[in-house]
């Protein structure tokens, strides 16, 4: 787990969630790809996704924040997550 | 604490269990009393008012009280899935409102399957919509544990283009819950039908999250359930372990004791294995929800197809061993058996868990 009161670069951020990716599903994700739209993902491996995000960086992702849209794709989930962890602009 | 609470479940269940399933049902004061106590979802945190067990714990809690009455652990498993649905869709204030009900004495039903959505949770067809201030829930719910008992029923249901989850009390205009007739198993777990008709509700009983797809929320919730149910089945196991090792000690024929019959030292050892197995399956899928590892998805689908497999076949050698001495209504070994076989049924049946392992096999080989 990453210490939640640290900045975490985006692309630190996008490179774990990238490995994840990776490890999981064999394939590299390009940051704006669907992840969805694929195919390629469950139900149950959007669970995991999920719970990956919490678990790596610390963050709770909860009610109007857990909704599909947010982790769509490697940048959206890593601005969730940035913003989240108190950084970004705060949207 | 562990301790505690399995010495308080032994105590309240004594030698009911046999009487509860005989006539299909459990005194409400004792669900209240272990409700009231927080025994039956004790994952909650204490800042809900609950126990905050960690869930190997709590694993260990459910397989205790599923070794003594299955049908108790199925309210258990009811209270803790709809305890864990409000802490992962629910928003603060609900959390607090409904963690405190839940861990007060007030009992909860999850409702997932309907008539056209068994297995295939998709298709489900209760609507839940927002009319002014307030949400309008329609449909009907088949199978409900607990709904017999239950002061809530947490209702999944199809919401604008996804899913959503609405807090129906039971005793709302346009609820009507119908008992099903002499369950196969879990005879005392209080199944019944939902019907749910114009059901209007303030909208503060609508939980917070809303509009992921349907299987998505039912994934989460059930990943508790899976896990809970799981370790009913270690507990039924154990039963049986325990059962047919004093049995098979004791009575004698062709001059020897059972034990001492090969074909019937195998069946016990079998029993050991199955249920060490399931230990394990249930063990592991534990750690990895304690710590947050993305793992306890699959890992919970894997200990319930595992244990409930083991227990179906488990409780059936064990009837095989003690025979007629075990083939009368309410025996432990007898409500194994039956509890067993519903346990790979429900909660993803054999083959939802099968078809959701062998993805999974296949997405990890890449």
């Amino acid at each position: 787990m990453t210490d939640s009161t640290t900045q975490l670069p985006v692309a630190v951020i996008e490179k774990q969630i990238g490995e994840f990716l990776l490890a999981k599903t064999k394939m590299t994700w390009e940051p704006e790809v669907d992840l969805f739209a694929s195919g390629v993902v469950s139900s149950l491996f959007a669970m995991e996704l999920v719970v990956f995000v919490e678990s790596t960086f610390g963050v709770a992702v909860e009610g109007a924040d857990l909704a599909i849209d947010n982790f769509r794709t490697v940048r959206v989930m890593s601005a969730l997550v940035t913003r989240l962890r108190g950084g970004g602009d705060g949207a | 604490m562990l301790d505690a609470l399995s010495a308080l479940v032994t105590e309240t269940v004594g030698d009911a269990a046999r009487g509860w399933d005989v006539a299909g049902e459990i005194p409400l004061d004792v669900l209240r009393g272990l409700g009231a106590k927080g025994v039956l979802c004790a994952e909650a945190h204490p800042e809900f008012g609950g126990l905050g067990l960690s869930g190997t714990d709590n694993g260990a809690l459910t397989a205790h009280t599923g070794a003594l009455c299955s049908s108790l652990r199925s309210v258990m498993t009811s209270q803790g899935m709809a305890a864990w649905t409000v802490r992962r869709f629910g928003d603060k204030a609900q959390r607090v409102e409904y963690l405190g009900r839940l861990t007060d004495g007030e009992l909860a039903a999850v409702a997932f399957s309907e008539p056209g959505a068994g297995s295939d949770l998709a298709a489900m067809s209760t609507r839940i919509r927002r009319d002014g201030g307030e949400i309008v829930v329609d449909g009907t719910k088949t199978w409900i544990t607990v709904a017999a008992y239950a002061d809530w029923i947490v209702v999944f249901g199809r919401y604008e283009g996804g899913g959503a989850v609405a807090l129906v009390p039971a005793t709302a205009p346009g609820v009507k819950v119908t008992r099903v007739p002499d369950p196969l198993g879990c005879r005392a777990a209080g199944h019944a039908t939902v019907e749910l008709d114009g059901v209007r509700l303030p909208e503060e009983h609508l939980l917070a999250v809303t509009g992921l797809p349907v299987v998505m929320m039912t994934t989460i919730a059930l990943t508790y359930g899976r896990l809970s149910v799981a370790w009913g089945c270690v507990g039924i196991l154990r039963a049986c372990v325990e059962a047919v090792a004093r049995h098979a000690g004791q009575r004698e024929q062709f001059g020897k004791p059972l034990l001492q019959h090969q074909l019937v030292a195998r069946h016990l050892a079998e029993l050991y294995a199955a249920e060490r197995t399931a230990t394990f399956a249930c063990e592991q899928a534990s750690r990895a929800w304690d710590t947050g590892s993305p793992e306890q998805v699959p890992a919970s689908v894997l200990a319930k197809h595992v244990a409930a497999g083991n227990a179906a076949r488990g409780a059936a050698s064990a009837l095989q061993v003690l025979a007629s001495s075990a083939a009368t209504g309410g025996h432990v070994v007898e409500r194994a058996y039956r509890d067993a076989k519903l346990m790979e049924v429900i909660e993803g049946s054999n083959e939802i868990c099968q078809l959701i392992l062998a993805e999974h096999a296949a997405s990890t080989a890449g």
